[in-house]
C-alpha cells in the first residue's frame, strides 16, 4: 500500500529521481524525501531492536522515526524535513 | 561551526505567534531573525506547500482566512532574515544556536522569542509502532503541505475534536476515512462546549468549521463514533486494522489524536520556569503580562505558553512583539499599553475557548491501555512492563531514564515523557518535573559543533 498524491488542483515541480537503498524512486521537485518514499510505497524507515519495521510518525521533525542517511555527506537527516533533490542518494539503514 | 550572526531580535518559530511578533516589531528598523525547521513560514497550522508546487484552493476554510492574512503581512515585511530549514539546538540568554543544511550557526540577539509551537501528544497503544500509524497532525501536515494522502482508508482515533476537521480534509481531498473514533462519550464532549455557550459563540467560525466537517463526513458516509476505544493496532509489516471495543476496523493508516503538548525542550534548556500545560500533559512556559519568561531577555508566545490554538498564538505573539519594543525603548509605556489592548482582549477570549476545547478533548480517562510489551519509548524500545516495574519501585523520571534509557534516544523524550509522567502520577500524589532538558535540543553531529579547521 502506498500513499496517494493529490492530483486535482495541484501542480508539482519537475519529475526527478532519488535513490533509496539503491533503488531509483520517481518523485517531484519540492517533495520531501519522506513524501517521495511513502508515495512509492516505501514506509519502513528503519528497523527496531525487535527487527520490526518502523515508519514515520509525526511528520514535523519531533519524533526522529524518519531519520535516513544522505550518502553524499554522510549526514543523518529527518526525511520529513529534507527536500528531495534529483539524484540524491539515501539509505535507510544508519 | 559557522560565524556568529548578530540580530536585535531572534524569533524561534515562523507560525502565527512568531509572525505576529515580527509584524508588531516592524517599522522600528530592527534586525530580526526568524528561525524555523520548515523551509517556508506558516507553522503547522498553515504548513505551506513547497515553493515548487502550485496548489489551487489551499486551505480555503473560513477559519484559516485571518491566519492567511497574517502570513501575507509577515511575508511582505522587510528587515526579516528568514532562517528556514534551521533547527534550534540550544538557547541561552542572548544567544541561539541553530543547525541548518550547512551546519551549525550561532546567533546573538538582545531579545529572544520562543514561539516553537506544539506537537501531537504521542499515545502508546499496542501496535502503534507499525508503519502507517501516525500522529494525526502528521497526516494533516501531509495534506496541507505535500498534498499527500497517507492511506486509502484512514482511521482517526482519539479524543480531540481536531480529528473531525482532519477527517473532513481527507474526504475533501478524495480520500476515505474508515471511522472517526472518539474514546469519550458524546455527552462529555458536547457537555463541555455547552457549559459556556458565550465563549463558544465568540469562536463561531471554528464551530461552524466543525459543523461543516460533520456534514462532509455524513455525506461521505463516514462513521463518527463516541465511546469508541482502540485496544490494539494490528498488522504484519504495516498497519492493516484496529481492534476496538466496538469491533474490528480495517484500515491502512491510523491517525492518533489525543491532544497537543507544547514544544518545551528549548525553554526548559534555557532554564525558564515551566508549569503543567493542561490535561494532555506537557510543559508550558510561565510568563508575565508581557509574555516575558523567568529568564531575562527571553519571551514566549503561542503554544509554548500553553496550547490554545492559532488565534491565541497570534494575539500572544503581538503582545510579545509590543513588549520587546517597549523593553528596547522604542515605544513608551503608554503606547505599549494602548497597542496591547486589542491583543490582550483577543488572548483572553481565545484562551476561554481553548479551555472549553481542553475540557471537551480531555484524554485523561480515555487513554488506551498499553500491553506489557507495548513500546512506550520508541527511540530506545523501552516497553510498558519495564517502566511499570521502575515506576512501582518509586523512581523519578530522571532515575528511570538512567535505569532504562527511556527518554534518552534521538527524540530526547518528546514522545515518551508524557506517558511516563502519567504512569508516575498514577502511583500517587507528588509532582515529577520530568526529564532534565539537555543540550542539544535536536540531534547534531559532533563535527558540526567543532570550530572550522
Amino acid at each position: 500500500m502506498s500513499a496517494d498524491r493529490i492530483i486535482h488542483g495541484v501542480v508539482r515541480g519537475e519529475p526527478i529521481t532519488i535513490i533509496v537503498d539503491g533503488e531509483p524512486l520517481a518523485c517531484f521537485a519540492g517533495e520531501t524525501v519522506a513524501a517521495a518514499m511513502l508515495a512509492a510505497g516505501v514506509d519502513a524507515f528503519r528497523s527496531d531492536r525487535r527487527g520490526k519495521p518502523r515508519g514515520l510518525f509525526c511528520n514535523m521533525g519531533s519524533c526522529y522515526e524518519c531519520q535516513v542517511t544522505l550518502v553524499a555527506s554522510g549526514r543523518r537527516v529527518r526525511a520529513c524535513l529534507t527536500q528531495a533533490v534529483d539524484a540524491m542518494e539515501v539509505v535507510t539503514r544508519g | 561551526m559557522a560565524d556568529l550572526q548578530h540580530f536585535d531580535v531572534a524569533i524561534i518559530g515562523g507560525g502565527p505567534a512568531g509572525q505576529a511578533a515580527a509584524v508588531a516589531l516592524s517599522g522600528h528598523g530592527l534586525s530580526i531573525a526568524v528561525i524555523d525547521e520548515q523551509p517556508r513560514p506558516g507553522g503547522q497550522i498553515l504548513r505551506q506547500p513547497p515553493a515548487r508546487f502550485a496548489v489551487q484552493a489551499w486551505l480555503e476554510g473560513r477559519s484559516y482566512a485571518p491566519l492567511k492574512q497574517l502570513l501575507a503581512r509577515f511575508q511582505a515585511l522587510s528587515g526579516i532574515t528568514w532562517l528556514g530549514e534551521h533547527s534550534v539546538i540550544g538557547v541561552q540568554q542572548g544567544s541561539v544556536m541553530a543547525m541548518g543544511p550547512e551546519g551549525v550557526t550561532t546567533i546573538s540577539a538582545r531579545h529572544i522569542l520562543i514561539a516553537a509551537g506544539c506537537q501531537d501528544l504521542a499515545v502508546p497503544v499496542s501496535g502503534w509502532t507499525l508503519p502507517g500509524v501516525y500522529a494525526a497532525g502528521g497526516i494533516q501536515a501531509f495534506l496541507k503541505g505535500q498534498q499527500l494522502l497517507v492511506g486509502s482508508r484512514v482511521l482517526l482515533a482519539g479524543t480531540h475534536p481536531l480529528q473531525l476537521l482532519i477527517a473532513a480534509q481527507i474526504v475533501a481531498a478524495g480520500g476515505t476515512v474508515a471511522a472517526v473514533m472518539f474514546a469519550q462519550p458524546r455527552s462529555a464532549m458536547i457537555g463541555a462546549l455547552t457549559k459556556h455557550p458565550l465563549a463558544a459563540l465568540r469562536r463561531a467560525p471554528d464551530l461552524l468549521a466543525t459543523a461543516g466537517a460533520l456534514r462532509t463526513l455524513a455525506r461521505a458516509g463516514t462513521p463518527v463514533l463516541f465511546g469508541a476505544k482502540i485496544e490494539a493496532l494490528t498488522g504484519n509489516d504495516r498497519v492493516s486494522g484496529a481492534i476496538t471495543n466496538q469491533g474490528q476496523v480495517a484500515c491502512d493508516a491510523v491517525g492518533l489524536c489525543y491532544g497537543f503538548v507544547p514544544q518545551s525542550a528549548v525553554p526548559r534548556m534555557a532554564g525558564a520556569q515551566m508549569k503543567p500545560a493542561g490535561p494532555a500533559g506537557g510543559w508550558a512556559c510561565v510568563h508575565d503580562e508581557w509574555m516575558r519568561t523567568s529568564v531575562p531577555g527571553i519571551a514566549a508566545a503561542g503554544e509554548a505558553v500553553g496550547v490554545a490554538g492559532a488565534a491565541a498564538a497570534a494575539a500572544g505573539g503581538s503582545l510579545a512583539g509590543i513588549a520587546i519594543a517597549l523593553d528596547l525603548g522604542l515605544i513608551d509605556a503608554d503606547a505599549a499599553d494602548r497597542a496591547a489592548r486589542q491583543p490582550r482582549r483577543a488572548l483572553l477570549q481565545h484562551r476561554a475557548f481553548a479551555a472549553l476545547l481542553d475540557a471537551a478533548a480531555d484524554p485523561t480517562d480515555h487513554f488506551p491501555k498499553p500491553a506489557g510489551d507495548t513500546i512506550i519509548c520508541r527511540c530506545e524500545d523501552v516497553d510498558h512492563a519495564t517502566l511499570t516495574g521502575q515506576v512501582s519501585a518509586g523512581g523519578s523520571a530522571n532515575a528511570i531514564k538512567l535505569a532504562t534509557r527511556c527518554g534518552m534516544g534521538a527524540c530526547q523524550g518528546r514522545n515518551c515523557e508524557p506517558s511516563l509522567l502519567r504512569m508516575i502520577a498514577e502511583t500517587g500524589p507528588g509532582s515529577d518535573p520530568g526529564f532534565t532538558a539537555r543540550f542539544p535540543a535536536r540531534q547534531v553531529s559532533i563535527a558540526d559543533l567543532l570550530p572550522p579547521e
